[in-house]
């Protein structure tokens, strides 16, 4: 095959592969229900289910075989149309006029990965949903082809970028690059809470199983209680809080290499490329114009080992709520140098921390009464009225309290809101310590909220609402937010920028 | 590092601001709307209750502290309610629509024109019947950025709409 798109072509013959695959997950997906059923049942002899399951799997193997078949791609230079022909039965024609082409993506499954073919993704500004996608295709070829279909592209305008072709060498060269032990230091530095969560509630219901099988099998429990002495138990717990804390920083190891693993940042035109992944990997672009809110979100163990996690928050499709939480794009492991760099790149400047304004001491005494008095006051009414049983856990009421105390001390002593005329800067986070960065061009709305018992103490709350999402920011001073909020206003109505 | 900002505390002075802005309450037919709408709800209430007392015996002993709490709970919704109309201002200054609302917490939203999305006109049953619309203003920002400004004469609402949909239409023109 040459790389003239302009015939009609099907996708790499290894594709085939690829095709079955894709075919026995949809069976499998579609039969497993009804198989399952069947096998619980245990109604039906083994032989009629082998029977049945070589059947589906034949039928597979022939549909994911016409799949390839009727699968074929091509570029109509007459109309400036990238056109697909697909379906076996029901015959399908897309054409996606170049221009309208947003992004063409280049993914890999592990399958993909296998057989050595890359998918490419066409993403229009139609819908948000992927239009179309190339499963089987070389690299290189995907490489030209997507420069081709993007050629188009520019042609109507990216703000009048220069239309120059990108060989595929230039993909190589990396803007940035994170390293396996970036990733490593951020796997066992990140995400504790969540993972820390997750294992305690698995140790705790296991913990209940013990309980009730040694009910069960009627063992005497005074001979437990007497062979589970003080030092056994404490003995126990530690190894357990061990054993709790050694999980959680394999769990977040495994998930940070796995997920993150090969992190390349590549500058592409006028746009950043992402791939990443051990097992599939994924592509991203972020295009700096519709960037909405960045953040850069660090711990103490992150500072000491300089790692940065940065987040890029980009204004979603507007029809497109559910993709809006996936627009969230992480890149881990940045040392400050390569944080920088990606700042600047996005915001267009460096951002200057600027003016600085303090939370009120009653923003405190507010996450007081919501973290501690109401949840800890729900307790005591539920063990009294409803399970007296509940008293038994009466000993992590103090623990609770001081931990949240902790947390909700520090989430204000690093509350802060910066500004310069051209940033707006939230600093906020107990432990994990995050910087959100907006340009005040980008805001879509402001919000100023007070309740009837902060008035005489002149408090609030302002609220920014952006197209990636909304950064909220008090207990504070509401003289000074008001004089924010018309600033902002001045900026946003007098400014020639788009947010978008 | 200080320096950027000083330079902008001159002119953050000078510049106007929203809240010597003068809002305009909403109009006082609404507040047949909040009645009825406070009347079908408890009404409703009032009645699953009364269906539950004739066919569960249990609840004949806690009568008084079932309708103690019907009645407190009444009370409070009204207020609420009353208060909220009251606070529900709305203002359109030359570059963007302030909205003011609330009860137990006041909230104000301002939305510059240049970032509206576009504007909608409801109209509900009881609305309709009284001549009132409501106007809601969409940015492309997250859930909680639009506004909803209820209890308008038609006449007014449309006169609203038209105007925000120029704004729209300038905005577009002065970009291309």
């Amino acid at each position: 095959m040459k790389s003239d798109f302009s015939q009609p072509q099907r996708q790499s013959l290894i594709g085939i592969v690829v095709m079955f695959g894709d075919a026995l997950q949809g069976s499998v997906r579609a039969f497993l229900p009804i198989l399952l059923i069947t096998v619980v049942q245990g109604k039906t002899n083994a032989a009629y289910l082998w029977g049945s399951g070589a059947l589906i799997l034949v039928l597979t193997l022939v549909i994911g075989y016409l799949n390839y078949l009727n699968f074929s791609f091509f570029i109509d230079e007459d109309s400036a149309e990238f056109v697909v022909r697909k379906g076996i039965l029901k015959k399908t024609r897309i054409g996606i006029p170049l221009g309208k082409i947003q992004q063409v993506n280049i993914n890999q499954s592990l399958l993909q990965k296998i057989v050595g073919v890359h998918a490419l993704e066409v993403d229009t500004a139609g819908s948000n949903k992927k239009e179309v996608t190339i499963k089987a295709i070389s690299h290189e070829h995907a490489l030209i082809l997507k420069d081709r279909l993007l050629q188009g592209t520019d042609r109507v305008g990216e703000e009048g970028y220069d239309n120059e072709i990108v060989p595929a060498q230039k993909e190589q060269h990396a803007f940035i690059k994170i390293s396996l032990l970036s990733l490593l230091k951020t796997g066992i530095t990140s995400n504790y809470v969540r993972s820390f969560g997750i294992l305690l509630a698995f140790f705790i219901s296991t913990l209940q199983h013990i309980d009730d099988y040694l009910k069960f099998t009627g063992i005497n429990d005074d001979l437990v209680d007497e062979y589970v002495n003080t030092d056994v138990l404490l003995r126990f717990v530690s190894f357990i809080i061990g054993a709790i804390i050694f999980l959680t920083l394999m769990v977040n190891l495994v998930r940070t290499v796995i997920r993150y693993y090969n992190f390349r940042v590549t500058k592409q035109q006028n746009s950043l490329l992402l791939s990443h992944g051990l097992i599939s990997t994924r592509n991203t672009i972020i295009r700096p114009g519709k960037v909405q809110i960045v953040t850069v979100g660090r711990n103490y163990f992150q500072k000491k080992f300089n790692i940065n996690d940065v987040k890029v928050r980009q204004a979603s499709d507007l029809d497109a709520d559910k993709e809006q939480k996936k627009s969230a794009i992480e890149i881990p492991g940045c040392s400050n140098a390569e944080k920088d760099k990606l700042l600047e790149f996005l915001l267009d400047k460096m951002p200057e921390r600027g003016f600085k304004v303090k939370p009120n001491f009653r923003k405190m005494i507010f996450e007081s009464f919501k973290f501690l008095l109401i949840p800890v006051g729900l307790f005591f009414l539920f063990a009294k009225y409803a399970v007296p049983e509940a008293m038994d856990f009466i000993i992590f009421v103090p623990i609770y309290a001081v931990f949240v105390g902790i947390l909700i001390y520090f989430a204000f002593r690093n509350s802060r809101l910066f500004i310069t005329p051209d940033f707006i800067v939230k600093q906020s986070g107990a432990w994990d310590i995050d910087n959100d960065f907006i340009a005040p061009h980008k805001i879509q709305a402001l919000k100023l909220t007070q309740f009837f018992w902060q008035k005489g103490s002149d408090v609030g709350i302002v609220n920014l609402y952006t197209a990636g999402g909304t950064v909220s920011f008090g207990l504070s001073n509401f003289t000074q937010l008001k004089k924010l909020v018309n600033y902002w206003l001045y900026q946003v109505e007098s400014t020639e920028k788009n947010w978008m | 590092m200080e320096q950027p900002f000083t330079n902008e505390t001159i002119d953050t002075l000078q510049l106007p601001q929203f809240e010597d802005a003068e809002l305009t309450p909403i109009h006082s037919s609404y507040l047949t709307v909040v009645w009825i709408n406070i009347a079908v709800i408890f009404g409703i209430i009032a009645i699953v209750a009364g269906v539950g007392f004739y066919f569960i015996q249990e609840l004949h002993t806690k009568w008084l502290a079932i309708t103690l709490a019907y009645v407190v709970i009444l009370l409070l919704t009204i207020v609420v309610q009353v208060i909220s109309f009251k606070n529900k201002a709305f203002a359109f200054r030359t570059h963007d629509v302030i909205y003011r609302s609330g009860a137990i917490a006041t909230t104000t939203t301002i939305i510059p024109y240049n970032r509206v999305q576009h504007v909608a006109q409801h109209e509900g049953v009881l609305s309709r019947w009284l001549g009132l619309a409501s106007v809601e203003v969409f940015t492309a920002g997250a859930t909680g950025s639009d506004i909803t400004i209820p209890g308008l004469e038609k006449d007014h609402a449309i006169a609203i709409k038209h105007l925000l949909v120029g704004k729209i239409q300038n905005q577009q023109a002065n970009e291309e």
